[in-house]
């Protein structure tokens, strides 16, 4: 089939069996080995046919890739070298760019690969990506205008990218029974992950590098990373305060978990034994009250103390006013801060305060304020 | 130990059987196509790493840079250049370690000019050089001087079981014999030294006089010198039984001399008894015995040995002795005790083929399978062994277990040679499956076969002796297709192959029958260009087609065709042609004259025969 531009707004596909007319680029042919035939004009094929589609697809990737054979319906594919009339159907001269000795193609060796071959044998170990050992009809890339993105032969993006076809589901079920020997038991008295929690409080992590070059060191793999629960050491109110102050960032409030990352020493053990030194210092430091924590001021709290602020303060005054101004007897200040509706006005003043505004505590702070002071509701 | 995961992991790994050897890139167009591909391919691997040892052996003022962290020391160059500078006995010791025969030998000469003593071990230890090294030096390129003297190609020949020549390198007034002979104090190490050299570089004669002198100067030789005279055994005498009785003479003077056989002299000594032709069958056996008494436990080569003494002869003998040979092999798995070993599973293979046993055949092939015994076939051997092994499945085999193993084991451990691929055609034909043909086919063009001659002509045969129903045929036809285009390439690279006439008829008939008329009838006119005359076989084939296809033209020009050739049969085709064509009247006109050329053709030789 001869493709060719007549003028420069469109495509017109034409066929013929006779000369090509030189227009000013290359055209393409497409012919049938077994009949010697070329394929019929456009007008021939239906609509919706799939011969039509391969016209359309078919010139996009014939100037992007050399091909030989149409990858749709595998006729043979020729390009016809531009000026000069050459005949399509008979003409065996190759111009252009035929080398000069043509390897006879050889078959990839998929074609003869059993379907229920063992694959790790094919893949043993980590390998670049080989099209023609890997029997699947990937496609990978940017596709090429109007068409489809590039086969895996010859493909480099499939090259480039890690695969993991050395490590599939079976092969790996393969390699775990073959290790298990060299395993020893988990021990049976940690079944469960709150048991290894409790006796194991202190988890470490570390990171081994390998990678195909002249040097087996890597920098990144000194990093150590202590994570600890918290809940499992053993602080009081105000040391906790304290070591949460003092590693600020390292502390997860959500899971409690205080993440330690050392990388200062150029040695993974180095590193190790100053995280477990840092952990130390930090315990036996939020232990210990110097003399200026006593300054600490109401911005330095965490959570919000009711007793001894202004609320309280405020309150009892607007009581003990209230009382006066009815003129019942001297109530104390205990007798009032013990009282019912005070207890609850504290209630609801630490709960708006130290969660938050949301719908409950503001209602509950409302009903506290209505019985501190005796209102009734509005009509 | 270190290296205990990575075998464990390696053994969950099996063979795969499309790939090549690991050793080749895995390409379609990189990896060998057939036998000797392989082993071009896998020499020039070799070459190429002898060539990089050689360039860092060369300029290792190139290579000090060390870029591996943590430095990898096997892999950097040595420092090979002597330091100990001046002459002294130091000096010339240090030469001697670093293998540098030439300047040894003039640092002794200049010792000895000196007037210098040179103490008797560091002697011997020079002569131990010389004759290790022969005469030249170690390195390969300082040799040219020396390979003009052997002018003769065959001088070539390695020292191996395959062929008996020995390679040939002793010149006379060597500087071995020199020095020796200037030497003022000789031990028996000098004189075994000696002896062996001269074994090893094929001046057996000398090194049997030298033997003799040891003896008159009443020292004692050593178990290898021992080993050497044996070995050159067979080149100081010519009869069987001289031979013998020489090696039983050295046999005894080494009992004299209290020196302990080990299992090099054994093999030496049947390696000798092979060459002795039926004195070897009866000796053999006794020797073996020898090696059970003291204790020795035989290896490769001197199952090798064995094999071949008692089945490469011209009658075969029963197959008491390799049964034998396949229990003992079959329970072990051998290490590398002597160069000989590995040919041991190639000529235990051919005595198997010999004696026409397939069973003997899979225990062998087991035996090989077992341990590190795999190791002892390299890249040529392999093929060899393998070849073997195949054509003895394809005489004896079922043909889906022939099939099964050719799936598995062709192209990737083995390469068919073409007496594989006949025996392979043979064993379909006999088992009547010759629809495996056109992919037979397609293996023989990868191997590179499809222009031999031979295996063209048993294709062609096979597929067109007998009708087949329709899809086998349609196969068959495109592989003529194929074998036409073999014939016909305008090559770049070879030129077309000759048609013969049998090939032009078989792929005649071929298209005939799926009614490819018109390549028929190409065919057919090439008939002429060769002078060749078809078939009557191919001729009504080809008007059978005519008549499916309608094409009456065809059978009219098939019938000039036969009238100009002046064969016997144009007559009776022109009758067919009549009866079951529909000719149009022109038709009918050519055809009626046709008949009259005949005629007065006939009517000619008639008158010439008067």
């Amino acid at each position: 089939m001869v493709l060719r531009r007549v003028k420069k707004d469109g495509f017109e596909y034409i066929a013929t069996l006779q000369r090509v007319k030189k227009v000013g680029f290359e055209d393409i042919a497409c012919r049938k080995e077994e009949s010697g035939k070329v394929c019929g004009s456009l007008k021939e094929f239906p609509e919706d046919s799939v011969d039509k589609h391969h016209f359309y697809l078919l010139e996009p990737l014939v100037w992007e890739q050399w091909l030989d054979v149409c990858p749709f319906c595998t006729t043979a594919l020729r390009r016809v070298k531009k000026g000069g009339f050459e005949d399509v159907a008979t003409s065996t001269r190759r111009r252009g760019r035929a080398p000069q000795f043509i390897r006879s193609h050889v078959p990839p060796r998929t074609e003869r690969m059993a379907v229920d071959q063992d694959w790790s044998s094919v893949y043993p170990t980590a390998a670049a990506f080989k099209p023609a050992s890997v029997p699947l009809p990937i496609r990978m890339g940017y596709p090429v205008k109007r068409g489809v993105p590039p086969p895996k032969e010859g493909n480099l993006e499939l090259i480039k990218i890690p695969n993991f076809l050395h490590l599939t589901p079976p092969a790996i079920k393969k390699h775990c029974a073959a290790l298990k020997d060299f395993c020893t038991e988990w021990p049976s008295a940690l079944d469960s992950d709150e048991k290894c929690e409790q006796h194991f409080p202190i988890e470490i992590e570390t990171v081994d590098y390998v990678s195909a070059g002249t040097s087996i060191r890597n920098p990144k793999a000194r990093v150590v990373t202590l994570r600890v629960k918290l809940s499992n050491l053993n602080l009081d109110d105000h040391a906790k305060k304290k070591l949460i102050k003092l590693v600020g960032e390292r502390y997860c409030k959500d899971t409690d978990v205080l993440n330690i990352t050392t990388d200062r020493c150029p040695l993974r053990r180095q590193n190790y034994d100053y995280g477990i030194h840092l952990l130390t210092v930090l315990y036996h430091e939020s232990w210990k009250t110097e003399m200026w924590e006593s300054e600490k001021t109401e911005e330095d709290m965490e959570e919000y103390i009711w007793e001894n602020s202004c609320s309280q303060k405020n309150a009892v005054e607007t009581l003990l006013r209230i009382k006066a101004s009815e003129n019942v007897s001297n109530v104390t200040k205990e007798e009032l801060l013990a009282s019912e509706v005070v207890k609850n006005y504290r209630n609801s003043v630490i709960a708006l305060k130290n969660e938050g505004e949301t719908e409950n505590t503001m209602s509950q702070y409302k009903e506290s304020v209505k019985k501190l002071l005796n209102i009734q509701a509005l009509p | 130990d270190k290296l205990a995961v990575l075998q464990t992991l390696a053994s969950t790994v099996n063979r795969d059987p499309t790939a090549a050897h690991y050793m080749f890139q895995d390409d379609p167009f990189l990896m060998p196509r057939n036998a000797g591909n392989s082993r071009l391919f896998s020499l020039s691997k070799e070459s190429g790493r002898n060539a990089a040892k050689y360039i860092i052996k060369q300029f290792p003022q190139y290579f000090d840079k060390i870029f591996a962290e943590p430095n990898i020391p096997c892999l950097m160059p040595e420092a090979l250049t002597p330091q100990i500078e001046g002459v002294s006995e130091e000096a010339l010791k240090e030469r001697i370690n670093l293998r540098r025969v030439k300047d040894s030998v003039d640092l002794f000469d200049q010792l000895v000019q000196a007037g210098t003593p040179v103490s008797l071990e560091t002697t011997n230890s020079l002569l131990d050089l010389l004759c290790f090294y022969g005469d030249g030096e170690s390195t390969p390129e300082k040799q040219e001087g020396q390979k003009e003297d052997l002018e003769e190609p065959g001088r070539y020949l390695l020292l191996s079981s395959l062929t008996f020549s020995l390679f040939v390198d002793y010149r006379e007034n060597n500087n071995a014999e020199r020095i020796f002979k200037i030497m003022p104090e000789r031990n028996a190490h000098s004189y075994c030294t000696m002896i062996r050299g001269m074994v090893k570089h094929g001046a057996s004669a000398k090194a049997y006089d030298m033997y003799m002198d040891l003896l008159n100067e009443r020292h004692k030789a050593d178990v290898h010198t021992f080993n050497a005279l044996i070995t050159a055994v067979p080149y100081l005498k010519e009869r069987f039984l001289e031979r013998w009785e020489l090696a039983k003479v050295f046999l005894n003077h080494m009992v004299q001399q209290g020196v302990q056989p080990n299992l090099l002299t054994f093999n030496a000594l049947l390696k000798t008894l092979r060459r002795c032709g039926g004195v070897g069958r009866s000796m053999s056996l006794l020797v073996m015995k020898e090696m059970e008494a003291l204790d020795i436990e035989p290896s490769l080569a001197t199952y090798d040995h064995l094999l071949f003494i008692f089945y490469r002869g011209v009658d075969l003998c029963p197959p008491g002795i390799i049964l034998e040979v396949l229990d003992d092999v079959e329970k072990r798995s051998f290490t590398p005790q002597d160069p000989d070993d590995a040919n041991f599973f190639a000529t235990a293979m051919q005595a198997c083929c010999d004696l026409k046993d397939i069973k003997l055949a899979y225990r062998l092939n087991k035996a090989m399978e077992k341990g590190d015994n795999w190791k002892f076939l390299d890249m040529d051997r392999l093929n060899a062994y393998w070849s073997k092994f195949f054509s003895l499945l394809c005489m004896m085999e079922q043909i889906d277990v022939v099939l099964k193993w050719y799936k598995e084991m062709s192209l990737s451990v083995f390469y068919p040679t073409p007496k594989n691929i006949l025996d392979l055609l043979q064993a379909l034909d006999a088992a009547n499956h010759l629809e495996v043909i056109p992919s037979v086919w397609e293996d023989m063009k990868q191997l590179g076969f499809s222009r031999r001659q031979d295996l063209l002509e048993e294709l062609l045969s096979l597929m067109s002796r007998e009708q087949h129903p329709e899809e086998i045929q349609l196969a068959f036809a495109k592989c003529a297709d194929d074998i036409k285009a073999v014939h016909e390439q305008t090559g770049r690279e070879q030129a077309p192959l000759e048609w013969t006439g049998s090939v032009l008829c078989h792929v005649t008939l071929l298209f005939s029958r799926v009614g490819r008329t018109q390549d028929a009838w190409n065919m057919m006119e090439r008939f002429q260009q060769i002078n060749r005359i078809p078939t009557e076989q191919v001729m009504d084939e080809f008007l059978n087609c005519a008549k499916q296809t309608n094409c009456s033209d065809e059978a009219i020009k098939l019938v000039k065709l036969a009238a100009s050739l002046g064969l016997p049969s144009s007559q009776r085709l022109k009758s067919r042609t009549e009866k079951e064509f529909e000719l149009s009247e022109k038709q009918k006109k050519t055809l009626e004259s046709i008949k009259s050329d005949s005629d007065s053709s006939d009517s000619d030789s008639d008158s010439d025969s008067d």
